[in-house]
Order: C-alpha cells, then sequence, then structure tokens
C-alpha cells in the first residue's frame, strides 16, 4: 500500500453511550487517529443498513456502528434490535462478498474512553493495512 | 384436477362464496399458464392446473385493483401459501375473508423448478380445501439451501466480483419487486425521494444498493417461492441472496418465514441471548 | 436555505492550540451554504451568545452551526441564545471539534485539519435540512389513579391527596388496609401495625379529595400520559355502601359461619355477610354468594329484614365506571409462595415435604402474625390452630421458597429475616417459657436498628438459631417432628415442634399481569414490575405517566414500601406542577399516505407509542390503514426508522435527509 494513504472510517454512533465515551475520551486527552468521522444517532436501533452502504458508496474504507451494552439502552432495547438485524445483515453482506473484516460493530458504554480509543487505533492501523475498499470503490465509480 | 377445481370454483362463484377466482389460464400469446380473474360461474372453463402453473397468485391479494373485485378465491401452491401467512401476520389480507384452494403438488416448470427439489410442501397446509393427492415421495428433499453453500464456496472476492456483474447487467425493471407477494408497499424505498435513499440510476453502484435492499428487506419475510429470480429479465439469481437470509433466519432464530403465524416475525422482535459474538 | 451561521469556538487554548483559526474559518466559509463563518475565544459566554444574536439578526441567518465541543455540552445553551434572537432553537446544531477533535488529535497536523473541516461541513449539512420545531404540548388532566390499597397505595393516595390532587383509589378486596392490616407489630419498633395503619385508613376514607373504590378492579386502561381513560370495575357487594349505616345488624344476626376467613387466612370461620375486619374502611358489610344460604338454596334472607336502611340488594350487578386521570401509581403488593405440592405453575415445585396443608400445625408467617394479633381469632394469645394448645416449642423456617432455585425461585424475599426474628421475639413476650428455633440460610439484617433487632431476638430472648435447611416434617404423637441439619454445627438436628412457622418467598399479587398488560408495563421472569432505570428511575416505569411502588416492584419491607409510595407521588406531582405537558419535539411521525401497515414498527416501538390506526373517507368508508405515532409518548429513538422498509416513518432531529445528507458530506 502506498505510505500516504489514510483510511476513511466512518463511525455510525448512539447518543447516550459511544458518542458520549468519545467525549469523554477527549477530556481524559486518550489520542487516536483522526481518521474516523463520527456520525451521532439517538440510538443504534435508529442506523439502518442501508447508511452503511451508503457510507461505502461516499468511499468508506470502513464503517463502525456502535451503541450501549445490552442492557443499557436508553431506550431499553433499540439495541437488541439493531443486534438482531446486524446478524441477518452481516449474513447478506458474506453472500454478496462484501469485506465484513471493514465492517464493525460494537458495545462501548458512556464510560469506556479507553476502549473507544483502543477500538479506533486498532481499526485504523488494519485498515491502513488492509489498503483502500478499492473493490467497493470501483463499483462506485463504475458505470453500467 | 383441472376439472375438480372448475366445478369447485363454479360452485363458489355460483353460491356468491367469492365473488372472484384468482387462478391460473392459458394465455394466448405463448400457450403457458398465466393468472387470470375469474367473475362469472361460466368463465370457471378458462382456469386450468398443470405443471406449468409456476406463478405466485398470492402477490395479486394485495392490489388495490384486485381487492376491488371482491372477496376472493386463490389457487395455491404449498410454497405459494407460505406467503399467506407473512401477509397475515403482517396485516395485509384477512385470512377469513378469502377463500383458499390448495393444490396438491409433486413440483412445478419443466426443468423443475430449484425450489421443487427441496420443497416440504407438497400439500398447502392451512388451506380451506386441497385438491388432489399428495404425491408419492421419491426421496427425501435436499437440504434446504443447498444451492447456497455451494455458491459460497466461492471466495469473497469471487462472490463479490460475480455480483458485481450480476449488477452491470440489472437493467431495474423492478420485475423481482413487482412479483414478489411480499413486496407490498404502495410506494416502494427507491422511489422515495428527499432524501433519495437509493440511486434510481442503472448503474453498477445502484444497482448493488438495490440488490442489497431488495434481499434485506426479506429478510425473515421472503417465503423462498423463487418467483423474483424466475421472472429476471437478464437471470439475475436473487434466490441465493434471498436463501442467505432464509438460513440466516432458521440458523440464529430457528425461524422459517411462512410456517407459523403464532410465531413472531423477526425483525421487530429480539431475544436476550442473541448472537454477539460478532460485536466488539 | 442557505443562509448558515458557522460560530467557531476558541474555548480558550482548548480549541486553538490545535488549528490556525483564521484558516479553520476561511475553509469553513467555502462551505455551500455558509453564510458567514465566524471565531471568537469563548462562544459559550455572554459575549459569544451576543455575537450568535447579533449575527442571526444582521445576516438574517436561517440556521446556525455552533463548532466548538459537544452538544451534551452547550447544545441548550446555544439553542436558548438563538431563541433569543427570534430563531427557532431547533434550527441550531453543534459540530463537536473539541473532545472528538482538538482534544485527541495531533495539533495542526493536516488529518486533525481535515477531520475539522469535515465536522463542521457535516453538521452544515445537516442543518441545512433541519425544521423549525416547536415543543409538542399535551393536555394534562390533574388527576391520578391508585391501584391498590395497601399501605403503598395508601402513602401515595394521601400524599397526593393531601397536595391538592383528586385521587381515584382502586382496591379489589372489601376493605383497604392491605397485608399491613393483618400484621401484628412491626419490626424493629414492635409497634403495633393497625395502630399505625387504621388511622392512615380513616383518613383515605374521609378524604375529601379520594375517590375510594373498593371490591373493584381495574377493567381497561386506554390513553396515554396526561389522559388515561379508565374503566373501573365494582364487583357487586350485594349491600348498597351509600345506604348502608354501618350498625352490623345484619352481620350479628346472619346464621351462617361456614367460610374461611380470609383475613384471619383460614384460621377462623367467617359469616355469610362479613366485614373483614372490624376496622374495615369502608365499614361496610358485603355477602359471600358461596356461603349464603339465600344465594345458595334461597332460604333464610334475615340480613334483609333486619336491615333498617334497605342497603341489601340481592339482584346487585357489577358495575362499570369510567374515570379520566393523568397518571397511574400501581402498588398492587405481593402474595405469599404456595408452599402446599400444588403449584399453578410447574416452575415452582412447592414444599410437600413440610406437609403444609396437612398438617394443621405446619402454618405461613402471615397465618403466625394472626395468632400473635391481639385482633386475631385467639385474641393474640399463641395457641395452635389443631387443638388450641399453647406451643412451647415452635420451629421457623427461613426461605421457603427463597433464593431456592429447585423451587423455581432464586431472589431474597428480604423481610423474612427480620419478622422471623420478630416472631420469635413476640413469641417468647406472649409464651415465657417457650423456645424458639430457627433454621435460615443467612442473616440479612440490613437496615435501620434491623441487625441489633436481630441480636437481641437471640441474646435476649433466647432464639436458638440453626443455619441449614429443613429437609422433612412429620407428624408422630400430636408433635412435629422437624429433621434438619446445622450446618455450623455440622451435625443433623431434630426438633419434636408443636408448631411449625414457614416464611413463605413473596410473589407479585395474583392477577398483576393482567394488570401490566391493560396498562402496557414491563415485568419479570416472576411478575415483578419493571421500573425504568434501577438507579435512577426507580419508581417510573417505561409508560410515561405510570409509577410503581411497593410490592409489585420487588420484596420490600413497609418503610421502603411508603419510601417508594411516596417518591411515586412525587413524581406525579412533578408531573401535575406544570399547565400542560410539554415534550422535547424530536420525535417519528409516518406518512400515513406511503405507509404500507405491516406494522414491523409497531412491533418494535420500545414504548408502544405507535398505534394501528385507520384512514377513513368523508362516508366513512375505510380507504387504508396506518401506522400512527404517538408524539405523546415517543421517546425519539428511531428504530422505528429503520425497520421501515418504505422509510414512510421518520424522526424529526434525526431525519433520512439530515443524516443522508451527512452522509454526503463525509468525505
Amino acid at each position: 500500500m502506498s505510505e500516504d494513504f489514510e483510511p476513511k472510517i466512518v463511525a455510525f454512533v448512539c447518543n447516550w453511550c459511544t458518542y458520549l465515551a468519545a467525549d469523554l475520551a477527549g477530556t481524559n486527552r486518550l489520542e487516536y487517529p483522526p481518521n474516523v468521522r463520527i456520525l451521532r444517532l439517538p440510538c443504534t436501533g435508529r442506523v439502518d443498513f442501508n447508511l452503511i452502504i451508503k457510507a461505502l458508496e461516499m468511499g468508506a474504507d470502513a464503517v463502525v456502528v456502535s451503541g450501549c451494552h445490552p442492557g443499557d439502552c436508553h431506550y431499553t432495547a433499540g439495541n437488541y434490535h439493531a443486534r438482531r438485524r446486524w446478524i441477518l445483515f452481516r449474513e447478506l453482506l458474506e453472500t454478496m462478498g462484501i469485506e465484513t473484516n471493514r465492517i464493525f460493530f460494537s458495545w462501548i458504554s458512556a464510560a469506556e474512553s479507553k476502549k473507544w480509543q483502543h477500538m479506533i487505533t486498532e481499526i485504523t492501523d488494519q485498515i491502513r493495512e488492509m489498503g483502500p475498499y478499492t473493490a467497493y470503490h470501483e463499483i462506485s465509480e463504475a458505470t453500467a | 384436477m383441472t376439472g375438480q377445481l372448475r366445478e369447485r370454483c363454479r360452485r363458489l362463484l355460483q353460491d356468491g362464496a367469492v365473488q372472484v377466482v384468482i387462478g391460473y389460464g392459458v394465455s394466448t400469446s405463448d400457450g403457458m399458464p398465466h393468472p387470470i380473474f375469474v367473475r362469472r360461474p361460466d368463465d370457471v372453463d378458462k382456469l386450468i392446473w398443470n405443471e406449468q402453473c409456476m406463478a405466485n397468485l398470492t402477490t395479486y391479494l394485495t392490489r388495490d385493483a384486485v381487492k376491488a373485485l371482491g372477496k376472493p378465491a386463490i389457487v395455491v401452491k404449498g410454497c405459494d401459501a407460505r406467503a399467506l401467512v407473512v401477509l397475515e401476520q403482517e396485516c395485509q389480507i384477512d385470512r377469513s375473508a378469502m377463500h383458499v384452494i390448495g393444490m396438491a403438488c409433486a413440483g412445478v416448470g419443466s426443468p423443475r423448478a430449484p425450489k421443487c427439489a427441496s420443497c416440504d410442501v407438497h400439500v398447502p397446509a392451512a388451506a380451506d380445501e386441497v385438491i388432489g393427492e399428495a404425491p408419492a415421495q421419491t426421496g427425501p428433499a435436499d437440504p434446504p439451501y443447498a444451492e447456497l453453500e455451494e455458491f459460497l464456496q466461492k471466495s469473497p472476492a469471487e462472490r463479490f466480483a460475480y455480483w458485481r456483474e450480476e449488477a452491470a447487467r440489472c437493467i431495474r425493471c423492478y420485475a423481482c419487486r413487482e412479483v414478489c407477494p411480499t413486496c407490498y408497499c404502495p410506494r416502494c424505498i427507491v422511489d422515495k425521494n428527499r432524501p433519495a435513499c437509493l440511486d434510481t440510476s442503472a448503474t453498477v453502484k445502484a444497482n448493488f444498493a438495490w440488490h442489497v435492499t431488495r434481499a434485506f428487506h426479506q429478510a425473515g419475510r421472503c417465503t423462498g417461492c423463487g418467483e423474483c429470480t424466475r421472472v429476471c429479465p437478464v437471470g439475475i439469481n436473487m434466490r441465493l441472496l434471498n436463501q442467505s437470509l432464509a438460513r440466516a433466519a432458521d440458523e440464529h432464530f430457528g425461524y422459517r418465514a411462512g410456517t407459523n403465524r403464532e410465531t413472531p416475525p423477526i425483525i421487530g422482535a429480539y431475544g436476550l441471548e442473541d448472537k454477539e459474538s460478532f460485536i466488539r | 436555505m442557505g443562509r448558515i451561521g458557522v460560530f467557531i469556538c476558541w474555548c480558550g487554548e482548548n480549541i486553538a492550540r490545535a488549528f490556525d483559526m483564521d484558516e479553520l474559518t476561511e475553509a469553513v466559509a467555502e462551505i455551500p451554504g455558509v453564510r458567514c463563518a465566524i471565531h471568537y475565544k469563548y462562544m459559550c459566554s455572554e459575549p459569544g451568545q451576543a455575537l450568535i444574536r447579533e449575527k442571526i439578526r444582521s445576516e438574517k441567518l436561517e440556521a446556525v452551526v455552533v463548532a466548538s465541543c459537544s452538544p451534551h455540552m452547550h447544545l441548550k445553551t446555544f439553542r436558548a441564545a438563538a431563541a433569543a434572537a427570534g430563531l427557532n432553537p431547533y434550527l441550531v446544531e453543534m459540530a463537536n471539534i473539541r473532545e472528538q477533535c482538538s482534544w485527541v488529535h495531533e495539533p495542526y497536523e493536516d488529518e486533525t485539519v481535515a477531520k475539522a473541516v469535515s465536522i463542521i461541513r457535516m453538521t452544515v449539512h445537516k442543518v441545512l435540512r433541519n425544521r423549525a420545531l416547536e415543543p409538542i404540548r399535551v393536555p394534562l388532566t390533574k388527576r391520578a389513579l391508585v391501584v391498590g390499597g395497601g399501605v403503598a397505595g395508601i402513602q401515595a393516595s394521601l400524599d397526593l391527596a393531601d397536595s391538592g390532587y383528586e385521587v381515584v383509589l382502586v382496591e379489589r378486596e372489601p376493605s383497604i388496609g392491605g397485608k399491613m392490616a393483618g400484621l401484628s407489630e412491626t419490626f424493629p419498633t414492635l409497634d403495633c401495625s393497625q395502630c399505625i395503619l387504621t388511622p392512615r385508613m380513616v383518613e383515605v376514607g374521609q378524604h375529601p379529595n379520594i375517590r375510594l373504590y373498593t371490591y373493584s378492579e381495574v377493567e381497561s386502561v386506554e390513553g396515554f400520559v396526561g389522559n388515561f381513560n379508565i374503566t373501573i370495575r365494582q364487583k357487586a357487594r350485594y349491600v348498597d355502601i351509600e345506604k348502608c349505616t354501618g350498625c352490623l345488624e345484619c352481620w350479628n344476626r346472619c346464621p351462617s359461619r361456614e367460610a374461611p376467613s380470609e383475613f384471619d387466612y383460614g384460621l377462623t370461620k367467617r359469616k355469610a355477610i362479613y366485614v373483614p375486619f372490624p376496622q374495615a374502611v369502608p365499614a361496610r358489610p358485603i355477602i359471600d354468594l358461596n356461603s349464603c344460604a339465600k344465594f345458595l338454596r334461597n332460604e333464610c334472607g334475615t340480613c334483609l329484614k333486619v336491615c333498617q336502611a334497605n342497603a341489601i340488594n340481592f339482584d346487585d350487578q357489577d358495575m362499570l365506571v369510567t374515570e379520566q386521570v393523568g397518571a397511574i401509581v400501581v402498588a398492587t403488593g405481593y402474595r405469599m409462595y404456595d408452599i402446599g405440592r400444588e403449584q399453578e405453575n410447574a416452575k415452582y415445585a412447592g414444599y410437600g415435604e413440610y406437609g403444609y396443608g396437612q398438617y394443621r400445625d405446619v402454618i405461613d408467617s402471615l397465618q403466625f402474625e394472626r395468632l400473635l394479633s391481639a385482633s386475631g381469632p385467639t385474641g393474640g394469645e399463641v395457641k395452635r390452630p389443631s387443638d388450641g394448645a399453647v406451643p412451647k416449642k415452635v420451629v421457623f423456617i427461613a426461605c421457603v421458597g427463597s433464593r431456592d432455585n429447585a423451587k423455581g425461585i432464586p431472589y431474597c424475599s428480604k423481610i423474612c429475616c427480620m419478622y422471623t426474628a420478630k416472631h420469635t421475639m413476640l413469641y417468647k413476650h406472649k409464651v415465657h417459657d417457650g423456645q424458639a428455633h430457627v433454621f435460615y440460610m443467612d442473616i440479612r439484617a440490613g437496615g435501620k436498628g434491623y441487625e441489633e433487632f436481630v441480636r437481641r431476638a437471640i441474646e435476649k430472648d433466647g432464639a436458638r438459631y440453626h443455619r441449614g435447611r429443613v429437609s422433612k416434617i412429620t407428624e408422630e404423637n400430636g408433635k412435629l417432628i422437624v429433621r434438619g441439619a446445622d450446618t455450623l454445627a455440622g451435625a443433623p438436628v431434630t426438633i419434636e415442634a408443636d408448631l411449625v412457622v414457614l416464611a413463605a418467598a413473596m410473589r407479585p399479587a395474583t392477577g398483576v399481569l393482567e394488570l401490566a398488560q391493560k396498562i402496557k408495563l414491563g415485568y419479570d421472569e416472576f411478575g415483578f414490575l419493571s421500573e425504568s432505570h434501577p438507579k435512577l428511575r426507580p419508581v417510573e416505569t417505561n409508560t410515561a405517566g405510570v409509577y410503581i411502588c411497593g410490592a409489585c416492584h420487588a420484596p420490600k419491607d413497609i418503610p421502603e414500601a411508603v419510601a417508594q409510595a411516596s417518591a411515586a407521588a412525587g413524581k406525579v406531582q412533578v408531573l401535575f406542577s406544570k399547565g400542560e405537558l410539554t415534550r422535547e419535539p424530536e420525535v417519528a411521525s409516518v406518512n400515513e399516505q406511503t405507509c404500507a401497515a405491516c406494522f414491523a414498527c409497531v412491533r418494535t416501538c420500545p414504548y408502544l407509542a405507535i398505534d394501528k390506526a385507520e384512514i377513513r373517507d368523508r362516508q366513512g368508508n375505510l380507504r387504508k390503514m396506518t401506522a400512527r405515532v404517538n408524539p405523546s409518548l415517543c421517546m425519539g429513538c428511531g428504530t422505528c426508522v429503520a425497520v421501515c422498509p418504505s422509510k414512510s416513518v421518520d424522526l424529526e432531529g434525526f431525519s433520512e435527509e439530515q443524516i443522508y445528507e451527512m452522509v454526503n458530506g463525509l468525505i
């Protein structure tokens, strides 16, 4: 991979846990790579699969979806509904040959700023290693 | 069976038990069975039943023009009947306001439709009446996801390349959507603007996203009738995508769409014990 | 919309140390739609806010982005500032370039700057699609329904009534008072239960703000917070309690005395027309169909003849009445674990080996309370049920059901350790030469004065505690042979007892699940009702406007139940403190024309805020079905949006348009 490849990572995070974890990472000055773009949504339950596809179309090299741990959802059950959809969606992605090792799901509570820091650092390194998601970007640029 | 079917339908129409029979008739253009809507007892002789009766007629039940014809009787095969369960679970039909004529079926199409190899519903479940006898068992049915499992032997890159090619061939005619009994939204998501969640142009990117969307909207809902694939003018095998979600529903939640109306649909429900292992 | 103002905050050095603020501002000014971009040292300070207000007016800004800290920190501040300048507050968004950028990334690095611009660009994209919103106003009926007239329900009712709100109190038994009315004395102070409770009961009965429905049940609940419609079934009592003067001549003269007394837990018989107990509120009788000769054989009718007030009505029917309330407090309390072998649910295995229901002198702790009570069947003398003899040796067994997975209940019933210690004391006070034995698993005496109380039972009143379980109880020669183990001594223990008292587990009252379904409340696997948050919202539920208190929530003692009841009443008062309910407008709504009525959203909504609705034409013909969000209940999670296949439901504040625009602005 070229030395100056900077992975583009899009994170859809819930307002009440993971967004606050990212805030806390700031408060604690926990440094991590600046490659992630955070989209704040009320709940992981709000994250539709279309958004993941849309992010890939926009040139993302990896997508993160993160919210409250099971049992901690601000809205009681939004994350459970999300989890169930992800289970199914991942199987579809597998069948379509989409690189599921570029799509990450996580539970990060408002207190887990270190987990956020570590995860983003790890994912950035990993994607830097893997290179850009050329296969998907090619279809985004191709015309039929 | 055709004779029996005609007699039953004649009686149903004569008695006023139903106002329309949704069944198969012979197309004047190609001589193959096509959907017909019989409203008069005199016309029941247009109804036929044979091995070429491929279409899943339940897709017509949710259409306004068909609803306007009055209480229907509908001719279904075992595989088609599963869609009735989904439609009922999703409040699209009132099962008590229709008469379901189940046709015992040994398989359709020549060569046989792929779904028939793994068929386990030769006699429709929960029909109001069944015409014909259960076919003699010809050995155990194939495992339901055999076609998918074979496809998954390919590497992810090969699979992606395959779907990229298929997406490149797709002409976005939406026949797959129109024929599907469980694609009944009056305004499909692709037809929504502000925002346009999906690009409607027939580019590879947009077609790819369409096929992801079409398939995922069938998660836990597709009953495997295979009509999408049968009608596709460019021959895209959407069954593979449908099967991958059907298999996921089966494996993770023990759920098979259209087999039991009492089991709540898996989208809109959740389990505390749902799989976690892929979540960091 | 194309007049966006972007206000970039230095946050002193916190943001400014990472960027050349002029360059950053220039880059932001290039973003399409941005009318002006300004940086300032402290946007949240009064001069900073003044700057925003001034620019909103002078530049005729249509929306504002403040690029500074987390929206969790200052979104409210900046929305208020915008509102002060006449801009709808929901047209303000924040771009978080402090916590999520300047604090965590290398200053002045290209990627850091690019990220900051990107965050601001995304937010500009979003705010371009924001809509002016108004808070949702919901009318409010300032009356409360309290379900259950035990001590918790009484406390909640009185607190609310005393603060000036009307209360509808529904109790399914003929009298309020609940379990506490039948208790003898209460730990750890040993004050007499009835002495402290009955004045409160009388207060309820006479309170001008309390409408009391006894022998009544909640039939149905419709509506939502602020606007509940309650239907109450007043069960036929066969005595008109308005006409009845409470002289109780009917009770004195009724010749029947066959039915087991509910109040004495079957230790005595009562008449067919009866008042549950002398201090009942209302102190009005009721006729029990199943033991009255008039109903059974069409004989007698004595009560009808003796009643001067003409209050007896053998043709009485159940009546349905409706009440409008704005809030509901559920205080349905508990019942005891069925100790006998037969269970309503196979999960609960029962305790056939203890001979409850088989040996008359094996009783449960509520029955023992009656034997200790001055108003009880023995006038407060401890006499055993079989022969009325004073028992000289009494065995108390704790954790009968509780903490016993094999019997289906893993939880601790919390109060049994304390009341068992109390039982040994009261017994010793009444039978000086008696000996109490207690079999226990652990002693859990957390609470003010509780541990001291248990020590007193052991050290002063001589109760003998055996740490271990009882395996079997048999009856031989009029004695109950209790075989157990003392695990501390490491030896089996056999006691020849005259009376055995079982401290059975607490379970939620019967019928609570049906009630929970009517009110749409969550409950756990044991049927205890679920609070909204175990720590921060302990008396709220996930159904707005519905609160829980007392043992319907979990096993608890009287002080806790009362504290929780007051807390629930306090929450209702908070709700009622405003003229109307106002809620954040960032809720979901359905495009009813395109909705396919598959109702995936209805199944998904964690708050049951989405209903199936009909759209009819002017002639009243059904045109179509649709999902419809009740904005008074929606909490704005957006899970419905994700499951809607046609995206016919959308969420204000995080709309499809806003999010797609953000994604478009991402990279």
